[in-house]
């Protein structure tokens, strides 16, 4: 009982703390994005657009007004649920996200599950054979993951494989006319390895230092000396021990599930939310930046949060202050 | 679990590259044709076109009153059929072709063009299309004093005398009023009762649900295609490729990798100069292309005070160190023709023996030493993303410094440098006028102009320019803008760079594709895929 309620004010202190969070950031957001220089339209001398009618379409969608005001007013529609709609695209952002979400999922997600289910058996190969070489050649590789850009291993890739080879799609999620799941696979063949690649460096590492920790631990060293089967003390002691500082670093990643990998989207043409924000953020689409931000620092605070929570439940050693 | 379904997504990878591999590229089916896109239309109203991807998109579901001729841009009869002018030049009257209809079967009538003509003069309209319309009798009282939210009422200038010819009356004589008709009507049976504010955002700039065009649009994926199938009611007949899909790529060089895969089966506009050489060698390829109604030009801030630019002799002298000659062969590789003057090769009234400013550093080294031009330093900015813009900036820049004149350059995104532009913070900036295809120039160099972003002020080309609207006489049309191009010239407001080329490239299997400048797709119902 008293367990429940102090549980019950630790969430709720911290879902108070993610209020001021989320107002800070939307107000630091709504700011830098007032102080870059441009706006949502500008008379465009090359095309030779009307300055008038820039001026009344500024006018039709309230950007005369002051700021403070102009901030208030997205605040109070965001209270009642009001994303907004896209100035460039005239369009509520939620029906846009909607449209654009499944696409990033699907890259994001399959290149978490590849680059995790690759990470965690390795970590443990490169952990349980410390110093051997399946150690060295796990380490090389994620040290050559990490230190490639993305971007640049998507070129280099579509050099190969679209390019030269001509066996994969450069761009896109489907080839318009063309169904099926193979052409599917074909599109997410190497945007998801380029990502695939890059979570996969970054978990290995983690993977490893996490079961070497708990192996040098001295319940570890008395199993050992028990007599108990390796493979045993690996899958009943180490893993499940292993996999608690895991949790926080996976739960942190999820926001960005769904945010997208822009640089990754953009090489691949893929249509999915990043490419979406940055087109936004460079013609300064207000409230589509706006709606991103807030979804993300809502994602962000909301993963914090429980990964403090499933630590409450992994760790035992982890109580509340009273 | 989550190895396990890791380990099953690399399978699939590997069967996925597999098939992949027994696969030679594609060949083209004869009813699917594949056009690359920069990005993603914003709309696909005709009335809110405000870049130029959307106006590409647009133009395959909505096709112009009117067109215009290949050789010398003069208007030519498209859903207008025929149109006289009164002698004054005041009023047009227009008939329509009697063939047209919506694809839901209705005709297309002249209260579409007049409910058109009541949008784009409504208060509530923002596109960009007014700044022409407001010489039509009656449309600025309309814009102030008509209070309904819908484009109701009527026009004083605007008479439909029966179902397919109306009637337009002008306020005063405006010579390149036809091309400006060159707008595409919205269907008033189904947008008639929407308010003027809410047709930009309304289901129909998405969905296009009734259309004119060549095309109609099937299903839209948003930043992945735009799926369109052939309009069997379109009045110049059903175009031959039964479905035209619209691929959003946003790079040109995954364009063109898609294009070599067979994965693309045309790229309008976006093949780099660098790359043509490379698609002329492969015989399965074909490269076209043509002068496009846009120059590049350095130009001067003249509003800026106390600037050495003020000095008519310092622009000169900076206009003289400059080779464009060199230009245009060693950075658009021969892909353009030197700019003179603003009128473009494509319009009638062009001079072809218009003389520019010279290249002679030596003229311009003397020129600088007479304006006493001192320890100042220009701020030069142009936008990121254009290579050729870029080297020349590098050019000017190191040809500037060997007569004494000091350049800083400033590289912009697109809107921070559209930014500056408009709070004229910048000495010297690159950038691009579009011609349009009429030789009128007041929209750059009328000195009231709000297109005149520069400063520009020359009472007696204002009045010239004036003056070339008053007449509907080509040849003496053409003498007045040859004259103030001539004023406008000597003045050195900026320095003319080039019209480049715009390049296209698409397969060989694709015949009758014959882009014009004005609009690529002007035949796309006559284009066909062999085998």
């Amino acid at each position: 009982m008293k367990a429940g309620s102090s549980m019950q004010k630790f969430v709720l202190r911290r879902l108070a703390e993610t209020c001021i969070v989320l107002l800070g950031v939307t107000l630091v957001t709504f700011l830098m994005m007032h102080l870059a220089p441009g706006q949502p339209l500008q008379a465009n001398p090359e095309l030779r657009l009307d300055p008038t009618a820039v001026e009344r379409w500024l006018q039709l969608r309230e950007l005369d007004k002051p700021l403070a005001a102009q901030y208030l007013a997205w605040l109070s529609r965001v209270c009642t649920g009001n994303l907004g709609i896209s100035l460039l695209h005239n369009r509520p952002v939620l029906d846009m996200i909607r449209e654009r979400l499944p696409a990033t999922l699907l890259l994001t997600g399959s290149s978490l599950m590849l680059g995790l289910g690759a990470a965690l058996p390795l970590g443990v190969i490169a952990a349980a054979k410390e110093g051997k070489p399946a150690d060295g050649i796990i380490d090389f590789i994620s040290l050559c993951f990490i230190s490639l850009p993305g971007f640049w291993l998507g070129m280099i890739l579509i050099m190969v494989f679209s390019y030269q080879l001509k066996l994969l799609p450069a761009a896109g999620m489907v080839t318009p006319g063309e169904s099926g799941m193979a052409d599917l696979f074909k599109h997410m063949a190497m945007p998801v390895s380029v990502l695939a690649a890059g979570t996969f460096a970054y978990y290995v590492r983690y993977v490893r230092f996490a079961v070497l920790e708990i192996l040098n631990q001295d319940f570890v060293r008395t199993a050992k000396a028990k007599g108990v089967p390796p493979a045993l003390i690996l899958c009943r002691h180490v893993l499940p021990n292993a996999s608690i500082p895991l949790v926080t670093l996976v739960a942190l990643s999820i926001p960005f599930l769904f945010t997208g990998a822009s640089v990754t989207e953009y090489v691949f043409s893929w249509p999915g939310m990043g490419r979406w924000i940055i087109t936004a953020t460079l013609s300064r689409d207000y409230t589509v930046i706006m709606a991103v931000n807030l979804i993300i620092a809502v994602l962000v605070s909301l993963a914090n949060l429980s990964a403090d929570l499933l630590y409450l439940v992994f760790d035992p050693r982890v109580r509340l202050r009273e | 679990m989550v190895r396990k379904s890791g380990l099953l997504l690399l399978i699939f990878f590997l069967l996925a590259l597999g098939a992949g591999c027994s696969k030679r590229p594609k060949t083209h089916l004869p009813d699917i044709l594949r056009v690359a896109s920069l990005s993603n239309p914003l709309t696909l109203n005709p009335l809110f076109i405000r870049d130029a991807s959307t106006a590409e998109a647009a133009s395959l579901l909505h096709p112009a009153l009117i067109g215009f001729d290949r050789d010398n841009l003069l208007p030519q009869p498209r859903i207008i059929s025929e149109w006289e002018v009164s002698n004054d030049g005041l009023i047009y009257l227009f008939t329509l072709r009697e063939d047209v209809f919506w694809s839901d079967g209705m005709p297309l009538t002249a209260e579409d063009i007049a409910f058109t003509l009541r949008v784009i003069c409504h208060r509530d309209y923002t596109g960009p299309l007014y700044m022409h319309m407001h010489k039509i009798s009656g449309a600025v009282e309309y814009r102030e004093r008509h209070d309904s939210p819908l484009a109701d009422g009527s026009i004083s200038g605007v008479r439909v005398i029966d179902g397919h010819s109306f009637e337009i009356s002008l306020t005063e004589k405006f010579a390149s009023f036809l091309t400006h008709m060159a707008i595409s009507p919205l269907p008033f049976h189904l947008l008639g009762s929407v308010n003027a504010a809410a047709l930009e955002s309304h289901e129909y700039s998405r969905t296009v649900t009734v259309g004119l065009g060549p095309y109609l649009l099937n299903e839209w994926v948003q930043d992945s295609y735009l799926h369109l199938t052939a309009n069997n009611k379109y009045f110049l007949g059903k175009p031959k490729i039964e479905n035209l899909y619209l691929c959003i790529v946003p790079n040109q060089e995954t364009q063109l990798i898609e294009l070599l895969a067979g994965r693309l089966d045309l790229l309008p506009t976006s093949v780099k100069v660098e790359d043509i050489a490379k698609l002329r060698d492969d015989p399965t390829l074909a490269v076209y292309s043509h002068l496009r109604l846009a120059y590049d030009y350095l130009g001067f801030n003249m509003k800026k005070e106390n600037s050495p630019l003020a000095d008519k002799r310092v622009r000169q002298a900076l206009a003289m160190t400059l080779d464009r000659e060199e230009i245009v062969a060693n950075l658009l590789l021969g892909f353009g023709q030197v700019a003179h003057g603003p009128l473009s090769p494509l319009q009638f009234a062009y001079n072809s023996e218009l003389e520019g400013m010279p290249f002679n550093p030596d003229w311009a080294q003397s020129k600088i030493l007479e304006a006493g031009f001192g320890e100042y330093e220009l701020k030069l900015i142009y936008n990121a993303g254009n290579l050729v813009r870029e080297n020349v900036a590098l050019l000017f820049k190191e040809r500037a410094a060997k007569i004494g004149v000091k350049i800083r350059i400033t590289l912009l995104e697109w809107e921070a440098f559209l930014d500056a532009l408009h709070k004229g913070d910048f000495d010297i900036i690159i950038l691009g006028h579009g011609t349009g295809v009429d030789p009128d120039l007041t929209y750059y160099w009328h000195s009231k102009s709000p297109g005149n972003s520069l400063g520009y002020s020359n009472t007696e080309v204002d009045l010239l320019l004036e003056e070339g609207l008053q007449t509907g006489d080509l040849e003496e049309r053409t003498q007045i803008y040859r004259h103030a191009e001539q004023l406008i010239v000597d003045d050195a407001p900026l320095i003319w760079l080039y019209y480049r080329e715009a390049v296209h490239a698409a397969t060989a299997n694709l015949k009758y594709f014959t882009p014009h400048p004005v609009s690529l797709f002007y035949n796309v119902h006559e284009w066909s895929l062999v085998q």
